[in-house]
């Protein structure tokens, strides 16, 4: 009897409350705000001009007076509005991940007389043609790497000398002309995974680079191991602030070493761990916004680069330590979110990531189920609730409890999450009117949603 | 069963509308809430139906709002966020597949079948009928792009694709870029499964049927311009991003210090979008020229029809603006660099100005390799014949084709060459064939100089005979 009729299953508004919920929303908190100090400072621009007209035709003290305390008025406007531009601006993310740059080192072109490449040529009868000198080696050898043909040369003679693949490698680092370095950078990615193709005969590489010439390259760039809080903190007047567009082919570099871990392993455990955490704190640079694919892409390549033994551990160490550096504020859902999740390694790194930084929130003080106890408990119906940390608490406990399947393992902890969302969703009214009001009611209804469904 | 699997839909349907919603109300507002809410919602999107354990294809309408926000969008993050989730998107659920059968375990034969996913959401809309089906409402075909959308997006990186505007380049400008590569991986994953089925099948109607045929063969385009504007972008793209320069822009910067912040991020978005754009264009031109072989397969074989049209190959309106427009012959041997079509393009102008030997001396001589590469570098072997070609091309383009030509015949994989006269891969015959390459490249370039004494021998040419040089002493 209990069971509906057919057509009323079908019904959209029985099955999506929240949609009819949602459309209810007029008016957001920031249109209120907007308008209110457009109108005081339409109010206080007619004020300030009346008193300016005023000037004209009276100069007595009380109007002197008058026009001060009008312009202090003005000022304060001023200060207030600005203050709730930085207040909107928290809400955003974003951190100064670099600071000023360092100057890189100089770039040693080899030697020709070390350079036994371009020395045994010097003899050759096509020299008459081509004329090699010792002053024009450099530019010979720039050439040679732009047009492509250094990489073919390296899979002809089945090695490369050392001194061309430290300038290479400095080049593609530390080179300003994007022509170098990308090409630099492409000659790199090419010897190392020349290995995994059939065609062609593997070069013997004879020098490796470390991973603290990586770091070191961070380094010159201005990466703050220990970043600011805030982008504007220490903007910088001296137009050297990092990152070099060096970065672009340092991240495509980390990539492909990774990749072929099998053939050669460049980095020990604990410099892939921080690579890492490296690579999770470039998500949090603006600037680095764009080049999102490529980090998503490296931030794969370094997580597979473990073996399987080791990751269990590393996931845990990486997650307690980014804990601990990132702020707990909206950057936290960034980094969350800047980790893919396509597959079971950054699934289980998302989820570690998120419950870490939740345990911090929480100094560490409770854990598993008593985070969801100590969530329910707060009183979001108090004015005195910070609904921006609610929003953050309940994103990141999405994340822990839904990204690693462990809602499905732990019925109990299933039920708490869901009397968690029906109080975000149900005890904040749609007039709320306090910051992230809206946001918190919306997600946990949606989340709400989504967790009666499946 | 029945009801279980309607629930599953119904689920499924509430779901939708649920994702819907989180950007229904701040749908056309252009603040900080409406930007955070597009974030949430391309979240939501993501979380469904890629890292769900339960992948869930997106709805028509979904994708549709994924594809608007790339498509209007102004900010970066909302640009850069859209186009990964609707590229991992087309990876998770793809249009059209190869699916490998197993037919019987005894014979071990292994079947392969084209699958079309035929109502999956498309950027593509070439006839009104598809709109119509789907949903019928037109509002839902917004946006989509036809023929002459896809030509006025290509005008419009040809006018991007400028120095000057490159380096004042905006979010709108790299959202466009996005698009139009978003664009060309949409065809290449049509364009190459239906490739593979056709080598196997010889069944044209495939190739008939790729987006990447129906896209050329509208009479909206004028094909020729629109292939110039596509070689332009390439070529302009490519010498614009590979000659920036750290130094040169950084006092140009300090000018404009007030939008610095916001500048920083697009000016490292913008050299690596047009780096790949460049490389997109390459792509789309490398299809259009596996197309046209195709097609001249199928033409051969009578199995193309009045409905498919002529259209000019190519590779000729390739040749024709690379001789008519010099100024690109450089950048355009130096991006296009599939091996395969840069051999066929060089051998192509070579043999437009080498003088062929007569029909009927050919047909005694019995040999039909000569227009190849190794056919033309053997015209350099005298300076007789080669003063007659550089009378023709001119020193600097004969030097610049026989360069890249000799690149490229090395690049070829061994596997892939056709050989005249020998097995395929024979590892042997290969590497002697390189060797008498190196020897004819070398002897080349000696009758070069004898014939034109004045002539500087550029950069890259000493670069590829020191190259030749190199593999004949290692070699020897």
């Amino acid at each position: 009897m209990d069971d509906r009729l057919d057509f009323e299953i079908e019904d959209p508004l029985l099955t999506s409350p929240v949609v009819a919920k949602k459309r209810k929303k007029v008016i957001g908190l920031d249109d209120l705000l907007t308008d209110f100090y457009k109108e005081k400072n339409k109010l206080v621009e007619k004020e300030a001009k009346k008193a300016k007209a005023l000037k004209n035709y009276h100069s007595d003290e009380e109007e002197d007076i008058k026009e001060a305390s009008l312009s202090k008025l003005v000022d304060e406007c001023q200060n207030q509005i600005t203050e709730i531009d930085a207040d909107e601006d928290s809400f955003v993310w974003g951190m100064q991940v670099f600071g000023d740059q360092k100057s890189p080192p100089p770039l040693v072109c080899p030697e020709l007389k070390s350079c036994g490449l371009l020395q045994s040529f010097m003899s050759n009868k096509l020299n008459s043609l081509v004329e090699l000198s010792t002053e024009n080696g450099n530019s010979f050898l720039e050439g040679l790497l732009v047009d492509g043909w250094l990489s073919k040369l390296a899979f002809t003679c089945g090695h490369v000398e050392e001194s061309v693949l430290i300038w290479t490698f400095n080049l593609m680092l530390y080179s300003p002309k994007e022509e170098l370095r990308i090409s630099a950078c492409d000659f790199w990615c090419a010897i190392l995974s020349s290995k995994e193709e059939d065609d062609l005969q593997p070069v013997k590489i004879t020098w490796i680079p470390s991973y603290a010439e990586l770091k070191g390259a961070l380094e010159v760039y201005g990466f703050l191991f220990n970043f600011l809080p805030h982008p504007d903190a220490t903007l910088t007047d001296s137009g050297r602030e990092g990152p070099a567009q060096n970065i672009r082919a340092w991240i495509k570099f980390v990539t492909v070493s990774c990749h072929v871990r099998s053939k050669l392993s460049m980095f020990s455990t604990s410099d892939a761990a921080e690579l890492v955490e490296v690579i999770i704190c470039l998500f949090l640079d603006r600037k680095l916004q764009g080049l999102m694919l490529l980090l998503y892409d490296c931030m794969q390549s370094v997580i597979n680069y473990f073996k399987d033994k080791e990751w269990k551990a590393c996931c845990e160490e990486i997650a307690k330590s980014v804990a601990c550096r990132v702020p707990k504020d909206l950057n936290c859902l960034r980094i969350v979110e800047c980790i893919s999740g396509v597959d079971t390694r950054s699934k289980q790194l998302r989820s570690a990531v998120a419950y870490q930084i939740l345990l911090s929130c929480f100094d560490y003080k409770v854990a598993d189920e008593e985070i969801l106890r100590l969530l329910i408990s707060i009183n979001v119906k108090e004015k005195g609730c910070d609904l921006v940390k609610m929003y953050i608490y309940l994103v990141l406990t999405e994340n822990w409890l839904c990204s690693n399947e462990l809602l499905a393992d732990k019925p109990v902890l299933n039920e708490m999450w869901n009397l968690y969302l029906r109080n975000c969703s149900c005890l904040i009214a749609s007039t709320d009117l306090r910051p992230f009001a809206s946001k918190v009611r919306n997600k946990a209804s949606y989340f709400l949603q989504g967790s009666i469904q499946t | 069963m029945a009801i279980c699997d309607r629930r599953k839909t119904i689920n499924r349907g509430a779901l939708e509308e649920n994702i819907l919603a989180i950007i229904d109300a701040s749908e056309a507002k252009d603040s900080q809430d409406a930007h955070d809410d597009r974030i949430a919602f391309l979240e939501a999107v993501r979380a469904t139906s890629i890292v769900s354990e339960s992948r869930t294809q997106p709805s028509y309408k979904i994708c549709q709002a994924v594809f608007k926000i790339l498509r209007i969008e102004k900010s970066l993050e909302l640009i850069i966020t859209s186009y990964q989730l609707l590229n991992e998107l087309d990876k998770c659920f793809p249009r059209v597949y190869l699916s490998g059968i197993d037919q019987l375990e005894s014979t071990n034969k292994h079947m392969t079948e084209l699958v079309v996913v035929k109502e999956a959401w498309s950027p593509f809309i070439f006839s009104l009928e598809i709109a119509s089906s789907e949903r019928g409402a037109a509002k839902d075909a917004e946006g989509l792009l036809d023929s002459s959308g896809f030509l006025i997006l290509i005008q419009y990186l040809a006018d991007v694709a400028d120095e000057n505007t490159f380096q004042s380049c905006d979010t709108k400008s790299l959202g466009k870029m996005l698009l139009f590569q978003y664009l060309v991986n949409i065809l290449e994953g049509d364009f190459i499964p239906r490739k593979t089925m056709y080598e196997e099948t010889t069944n044209w109607i495939l190739l008939r049927e790729s987006l990447l045929n129906m896209l050329l063969v509208s009479r909206k385009i004028n094909f020729k311009s629109l292939m110039k504007d596509c070689l332009t972008i390439m070529c302009k793209l490519y010498q614009i991003c590979i000659g920036f320069s750290d130094d040169v822009v950084c006092p140009d910067n300090s000018v404009s210090k007030s939008t610095k912040k916001c500048d920083v991020a697009v000016e490292i978005t913008s050299l690596e979008v047009g780096k790949n754009t460049s490389i997109a264009v390459r792509k789309l031109l490398n299809m259009i020229m596996e197309l046209d072989t195709c097609k001249n397969k199928a033409d051969a074989q009578g199995c193309t029809t009045r409905a498919d049209g002529v259209r000019t190959p190519l590779v000729e309106i390739i040749l024709d603006e690379l001789t008519y427009n010099n100024d690109i012959l450089q950048p355009f041997l130096q991006v296009f660099d599939d091996p395969k079509l840069k051999l066929e393009v060089v051998e192509q102008y070579f043999w437009k100005y080498i003088s062929k030997p007569s029909v009927r001396t050919r047909r005694s001589n019995g040999s039909a390799d000569d227009t190849t590469f190794i056919g033309a570098l053997k015209c350099f072997s005298n300076v007789t014949s080669t003063r007659s070609i550089i009378k023709k091309i001119g020193t600097e383009e004969a030097q610049l084709l026989l360069v890249h030509g000799f690149q490229a015949y090395l690049s070829v994989p061994s596997r892939q060459y056709p050989d005249e006269d020998n097995s395929h891969g024979n590892p042997e015959s290969r590497s002697s064939s390189v060797i008498d390459i190196c020897k004819n490249m070398i002897s080349a370039f000696k009758s070069l100089r004898t014939a034109a004494e004045h002539m500087e021998i550029l950069l890259c040419s000493k670069e590829a005979l020191f190259m030749a040089a190199t593999i004949l002493s290692v070699n020897s």
